[in-house]
């Protein structure tokens, strides 16, 4: 192990500083996350046409992971603040676009960018005490917030239509805009997905995002080499919430009905850990492997095992978790360096 | 990155780029012959679970009889009843995308999952395809108040949940009691039956003295009860589920509250666990119920009440049917009439037979308002008497007189 | 008044009942910095075996709770020393997703052994209450569930301060290399810390089942409540569970009577995170632990 230990989930890919020389090799390093982003995109596209209306929403399901877990992970993996509590801006973008709808009339594509922007104001403003927890404490203050802004939305009937749900108008002349449709929805999160991630590659590759590495790493070390831990966190954490509410407000349109135990529903933001920790946290192509996989195995197990599925479930992410803590993606990389491709030594590495 | 690894993206990127632009295969085969296949997503598994199976079993007596019988008649044809099922975890948006699901597999009829959350939001998503659902669950009012004209609920609606426990009381108590207390969980559902409920005790000059609101599917219910006590209530009403009903019982005792005409609660007394957690104190308390063996009205699939009752009991192992397998088969039946009627399979044509569907049946009368409720059935009210649920009004379909004061 | 007087009551016993529920979880956390997402179902097998032996032998619910707490300490050690503490080194998110995953298994075991009925374990004298002027009533379940609890933060506040294996216990937490340094079996300590959290919580499920209802259903709320229990209260403190739980009950309480019955879980959630935004370490606990990152 070499002095400097760039610890779990550090991508090799960095910017060409102005005294190194632009070589072939670091040129290739920057640009090939976007080709392949790129190539993904018109892959989702072509897809499209081949599948059946049924596949066409469990894929356009699994791209809205792939955001989630993407935008989940700047402010977890990246900075290494876990926070449970990410459904909140799920919810809240979701709730948002649906109350604009509702009762401003407004068109889903302005209540959409305007629910963004209520989302990473909310997270500004909760994250100015909040960023200031560690670990746990961190976790367990952004879930309470997550809880709270449950209850909150159940108990304003009038406004919210409480525990009985809202519902977003999409035919008939009430509509501020017409439902998308199975393939407009599709596109939707394709493109949201694809943003998301190219959000992600920029943020890896840039000062920022080694800022984020940094305070992961050792918060107190970052801050004394003069990065603004504060506004880093802040701006991860709101820029996370933001991308995570413009997802919510796509998919509180797609239900058209929404209920708050649903768009605050932990088991979301559990989900988008999973789909992290598994692919790999703190690169961009860990989340998008986690949510595929994860997102697959489980509508795999609900169909095919539908009573006992969500134990089944379980049992997956505890015998992932133990053999490969790391994430898939840490784990290809080191055994790829090393040749060592034992699972075994994994867990060695980590238990007591 | 080494020459390597970008050869390898390149591949990479290539192969998926070319992978899509491949040709799609033949879409699934639509109707199935001889066969007519209805959907169904449930609460298999999640917080609603146990209702959700009782359910699933409704369903199951209907494929059995139904075919036993020699199948559905329409058009010329006899087809075999199938039922699948999936499982939606007890959460609305799962229940909605199943559906969809079904749309692709060309499954347009469908049977109506548990509970008013997913029953709302499978109505939208069945209004939107052109598909046709018979309600056997989902009993709020507020979901027939959407413009929806693609689905049909067999049971009472939300309001008479709480109102023909007041009516009852109104028709049998003697001395008729003076004021009541309403104690509702905050779900749509039991909003909806509280207002009902409030409405009609007004309506027949009693005297509503409290109105509190606990969290769904709570299991303490003493704040409520607390601020209730002073105003010694002569009725304590309770809109609510399982949990919070057994709460309320258990927690009155503990708490000292009594009062003089015992208590009455929508849903959770029919079920047997109430009786069971509670052992003693139950007894006296009243109940709604959609559907008791007592209930009046026959057809030909499935006879009447007492004969459904049989079937249940030998299908299933010798367990006596609750009203939630009865309004399950009720759909499934209703649904089986209207093909049967409409001569055909076809969606719009059995909407149109289920919208003009007027017959008696073990459930009682199945007829639709045109926003798609039954409000021509009326709900029974029971009485828990030496641990059983017996049904004491209306007079047609009472099998003892009510016991009043309830708790003596 | 006497309607005040009734809420406060009752919110203390209620607030008894959770500390008894919290106390384990506490204890896990504060020791090992592992937040146990099972926990709650670790107290409703505790309730799950105190039914069982009712039905099977007519078993009391609280003396059920002494084998109920013997059966979960010992699949809690097997729990911790084969299988969390596999993940006991690696980041914050493993073990929370490891005991996520747990929970899922564990509930639906529970699910599917017992089916998702209501439960309830009926004693002849839980539901009579002792009355105080003012018609102000103390259940005696309740009572009892409170009384327990009291005892056994005592008694394990006195384990882990005066016994070896308590003193262990409590170093291991405080630096576990120089713990294992001393000679002191890290793994053996974690696995009892583990051990004796869910024996504590099998107790808290007995009580549960004598005085309410259960069902699968409800271990994330116990979980939930475990939580905010013990951050009111605060790490690195036996006592904390105590404070924290009763300080819970009675916010509840309170706040049932002065605002809309509804509301009562919002007002948790809201005075989690205030504690967590303005006094991360609670009311009783050591501020070292809220800025504690790795063990």
């Amino acid at each position: 192990m070499s002095i400097v230990d760039v610890g779990q989930g550090q991508e090799v890919a960095g910017p060409a500083t102005p005294s190194a020389p632009v070589t072939a090799a670091s040129l290739r390093r920057r640009t090939t996350p976007w080709v392949l982003l790129a190539a993904g995109l018109l892959f989702g596209i072509g897809l499209q046409p081949q599948l059946y209306p049924a596949q066409e929403r469990l894929v356009s399901t699994v791209l809205m992971f792939v955001a989630l877990a993407t935008a989940w992970n700047l402010i977890g993996g990246f900075a290494g603040y876990a926070s449970f509590g990410q459904v909140a801006f799920f919810g809240l973008g979701g709730y948002g676009t649906a109350l604009m709808m509702v009762h401003l009339n407004m068109s889903f594509w302005l209540a959409m960018a305007a629910s963004a922007v209520v989302a990473f104001l909310f997270a500004a403003l909760v994250g100015a005490p909040l960023l200031r927890l560690k670990g746990h404490y961190f976790a367990i203050a952004t879930l309470g917030v997550a809880e709270g802004l449950r209850e909150v939305v159940t108990n304003l009937p009038k406004l919210t239509g409480g525990g009985g749900g809202i519902t977003i108008p999409t035919f008939g002349p009430n509509a501020p805009t017409r439902w998308l449709g199975n393939d407009g929805f599709y596109l939707l999160f394709l493109f949201l997905a694809v943003a998301v991630v190219a959000v992600a590659i920029v943020v890896a590759s840039s000062r920022g995002g080694y800022a984020l590495r940094a305070i992961h790493q050792d918060e107190d070390a970052a801050a004394a080499m003069g990065i603004n831990t504060t506004l880093a966190k802040t701006l991860a954490f709101a820029g996370s919430a933001a991308l995570t509410g413009a997802v919510g407000s796509a998919r509180a349109f797609q239900l058209q009905t929404i209920y708050p135990d649903r768009s605050f529903d932990v088991a979301i933001t559990v989900l988008m850990v999973v789909m992290v920790v598994l692919g790999g946290s703190g690169t961009v192509l860990g989340p998008i492997i986690g949510a595929i996989s994860v997102a697959f195995a489980s509508e795999w197990l609900r169909t095919n095992y539908t009573d006992v599925h969500i134990f089944l479930l379980g049992g997956m992410i505890i015998v992932a978790v133990v053999l490969l803590p790391q994430g898939f993606t840490n784990y290809v990389r080191d055994a790829v360096r090393a040749r060592r491709f034992s699972l075994l030594e994994n867990v060695r590495r980590y238990r007591l | 990155m080494s020459n390597r690894a970008f050869a390898g993206a390149a591949v990479v990127a290539l192969l998926l780029v070319t992978t899509a632009c491949g040709s799609k295969q033949a879409p699934e085969a639509g109707g199935d012959s001889g066969r007519l296949v209805l959907g169904a997503s449930l609460s298999l598994t999640g917080a609603t679970a146990k209702e959700g199976i009782l359910t699933r079993e409704g369903y199951e007596v209907c494929t059995k009889v139904v075919n036993d019988k020699g199948g559905v008649a329409a058009g010329g044809t006899k087809y075999q009843l199938e039922i699948r099922f999936q499982d939606d975890t007890s959460k609305a948006d799962v229940s909605a995308q199943l559906v969809d699901q079904y749309n692709d597999q060309g499954v347009k009829l469908i049977l109506g999952p548990y509970g008013s959350g997913p029953t709302d939001a499978v109505a939208a998503v069945v209004e939107r395809n052109g598909q046709v659902m018979a309600d056997s669950a989902g009993a709020d009012n507020k979901i027939f108040a959407k413009g929806y004209r693609r689905s049909f609920a067999v049971l009472s609606p939300a309001t008479s949940y709480v109102a023909s426990i007041v009516q009852a009381i109104n028709d049998l108590a003697t001395p008729k009691p003076k004021t009541f207390a309403f104690i509702s969980a905050d779900d749509g559902f039991s909003k909806t039956a509280t207002q009902g409920g409030i409405s009609k005790a007004k309506e027949l000059g009693f005297e509503v003295i409290a109105e509190e609101y606990v969290p769904n599917q709570t299991t303490d219910v003493s704040s409520a009860l607390t601020k209730i006590k002073p105003k010694n209530p002569d009725v304590i009403l309770g809109s609510v589920h399982l949990s919070e009903g057994i709460a309320i019982v258990k927690q009155s005792k503990e708490l000292g509250v009594r009062p003089t005409g015992g208590f009455g609660e929508t849903v959770a007394p029919p079920i047997p666990d109430f009786v069971k957690t509670l052992a003693g104190s139950a007894e006296g308390v009243l109940g709604s119920t959609q559907w008791t063996p007592k209930t009046a009205g026959s057809e030909r699939f499935f006879g009447s009440a007492t004969d459904y009752a049989a079937t249940f009991k030998t299908q299933f192992g010798g367990r006596d049917p609750v009203y939630h397998n009865a309004e399950a088969t009720a759909a499934c039946l209703a649904l089986v009439l209207a093909v049967e009627k409409a001569g055909s399979t076809d969606p719009d044509k059995v909407r149109d037979a289920l919208a003009a569907l007027d017959t008696p049946s073990f459930f009682g009368p199945i007829k639709f308002t045109p926003e798609g409720m039954n409000v021509t059935k009326q709900m029974a009210v029971i009485q828990i008497q030496n641990g059983k649920a017996v049904p004491v009004w209306p007079a047609d379909s009472a099998e003892a007189p009510l016991k009043w004061p309830a708790t003596a | 008044m006497a309607q005040f007087l009734q809420a406060t009551v009752y919110g203390l016993l209620q607030g008894g009942l959770l500390a008894l529920i919290a106390v384990g979880f506490s204890l896990v956390w504060g020791v090992m910095n592992v937040v146990n997402l099972s926990h709650g179902a670790f107290v409703l097998a505790g309730a799950y075996v105190a039914l069982q032996l009712h039905d099977a032998v007519g078993l009391d619910p609280f003396v059920s709770m002494v084998p109920a707490a013997l059966l979960l300490f010992g699949f809690g050690y097997v729990v911790q020393r084969y299988l969390v503490n596999l993940v006991v080194n690696g980041p914050i998110f493993i073990t929370l997703l490891l005991t996520f995953g747990l929970e899922l298994v564990l509930v639906n075991l529970m699910l599917y052994l017992f089916t998702a009925d209501h439960q309830s374990i009926p004693t002849g004298y839980a539901e009579g209450s002792l009355v105080l002027p003012g018609d102000v009533r103390i259940p005696y379940g309740r009572l009892i569930a409170a009384l327990l609890a009291l005892a056994l933060t005592v008694a394990l506040v006195y384990v882990m301060r005066r016994t070896r294996t308590g003193l262990s216990i409590l170093a291991t937490g405080m630096d576990r290399g120089a713990a294992r340094l001393m000679g002191i079996k890290a793994r053996h300590v974690y696995a009892l810390t583990f051990g004796i959290a869910a024996a504590m919580a099998g107790a808290a499920g007995a009580a549960v089942g004598a005085v309410s209802t259960f069902s699968p259903a409800d271990a994330g709320r116990f979980t939930l409540f475990s939580f905010v229990a013990s951050v009111l209260g605060g790490l690195g403190n036996m006592w904390g569970a105590l404070y924290g739980g009763l300080v819970l009950g009675l916010v509840q309480a309170w706040g049932g009577q002065l605002l809309p019955g509804t509301l009562v879980n919002a007002v948790a959630f809201a005075v989690l995170v205030l504690v967590l935004a303005f006094r991360p370490q609670g009311i009783a606990g050591k501020p070292f632990y809220a800025s504690r990152l790795e063990v």
